[in-house]
């Protein structure tokens, strides 16, 4: 038997001055990944700096939120027969050898891993108030969902192939991330955490998402998504 | 010195009046420009173009005659005929928000799946852009 093809789906949005080194240390850790980035409707030299690097490029015509991105190069890796799929963002927040963590809880045989930042290694540099917002995602997450996790508002995640035909992402926007955790639930797929260190650095703090935006999360759960 | 306080009262009466016909044309002149505009797209059933003229004919009746709100109101158990129409245009316009809105996520689905498609079919593999690649 060969090898598990990994595809690294990295949705990019504005991230000119930083794709470049993200794309460099992950083909740096392992070659073999097949690295897809969905250029969701930038405005800068996103798409430009992407270009040149070894890497699947695909470009949202608009600009039509994370969620959505993910959607489609999930789409498009799954299309390519990946085996395994892993959700990595483009900031530079996540360090390419968590995805080994990731990946050896599949190879446990589990259908889903995903990252925590309070597992395992201790968690640095997390804003007190956002570090009170993850917490009541995680009861919020508890309540909805059943699900225990430590860490509800995480995109570093690894899915097996079959596992992730099943999740269905309706929503566009940022609130994709509950709605994945629902998707497990609902599939009663077999979910992991695998602790994951965030690293929060001035731009990842800068362009990242604001604590307001837990109240936009909840209004476009409430909302949005189908119908 | 009566008379001529009866003369101005006389006139301010035929001055309300003019006022009254001057905002019921003014009204009615909107309503039609409202109906217009509703009626010239061109993609509208019919049905929603008898609705809209018979809510028009049915306003222009309330604006010439708006005793007719009142008497309505009471028949219903509503003080007086400008609350009833207030509630009324709130119900409507609650009912057209609803509509829209679930229009636009049709739209916003409809949207992303486009974008969906394209992007995967314009998608470029490392080897397309560098033969190097890989």
């Amino acid at each position: 038997m060969s090898e598990p093809s990994i595809w690294i789906v990295i949705p990019a949005y504005n991230e000119g001055p930083i794709i470049k080194g993200v794309l460099e240390e992950l083909i740096n850790h392992n070659q073999s990944y097949n690295i897809v980035v969905v250029d969701d409707g930038s405005s800068d030299d996103t798409v430009a700096a992407t270009e040149k690097m070894a890497v699947h490029l695909l470009r949202h015509s608009i600009n039509l939120g994370q969620g959505a991105a993910l959607a489609t190069g999930i789409e498009y890796a799954l299309k390519q027969n990946a085996d395994i799929v892993v959700t990595f963002d483009a900031d530079s927040q996540m360090r390419p050898e968590d995805i080994d963590k990731l990946v050896s809880k599949l190879n446990e045989g589990f259908d889903v891993a995903l990252g925590s930042r309070f597992l395992g290694v201790k968690p640095e540099g997390i804003p007190l108030v956002k570090n009170i917002l993850l917490k009541l995602a995680v009861v919020f997450t508890k309540l909805t969902t059943g699900l225990k996790i430590t860490d509800a508002h995480n995109g570093f995640r690894a899915f097996r192939a079959d596992a992730l035909r099943k999740i269905v992402i309706t929503q566009n926007r940022m609130a994709h991330s509950s709605e994945i955790l629902s998707e497990i639930a609902r599939n009663k797929l077999r979910y992991k955490e695998a602790g994951v260190k965030i690293r929060y650095t001035e731009y990842s703090k800068a362009k990242g998402q604001s604590i307001l935006n837990s109240i936009n999360i909840l209004y476009e759960l409430l909302t949005g998504g189908k119908k | 010195m009566i008379l001529a306080q009866q003369a101005d009262n006389l006139q301010d009466i035929s001055s309300q009046t003019e006022g009254h016909i001057l905002i019921k044309v003014i009204l009615i002149l909107l309503l039609l420009l409202v109906l217009r505009a509703f009626l010239v797209q061109r993609s509208l059933i019919l049905a929603k173009r008898l609705s809209a003229i018979i809510l028009f004919l049915v306003l222009v009746v309330l604006v010439i005659f708006p005793e007719v709100s009142n008497w309505a109101a009471h028949r219903i158990g509503v003080g007086r005929g400008v609350d009833l129409l207030f509630y009324l245009s709130h119900l409507f316009l609650l009912l057209l928000i609803v509509g829209l809105w679930r229009r636009i996520n049709v739209l916003t689905d409809t949207m992303t799946r486009l974008s969906r498609q394209i992007a995967i079919y314009d998608s470029s593999k490392p080897e397309d852009r560098n033969p190097a690649h890989k």
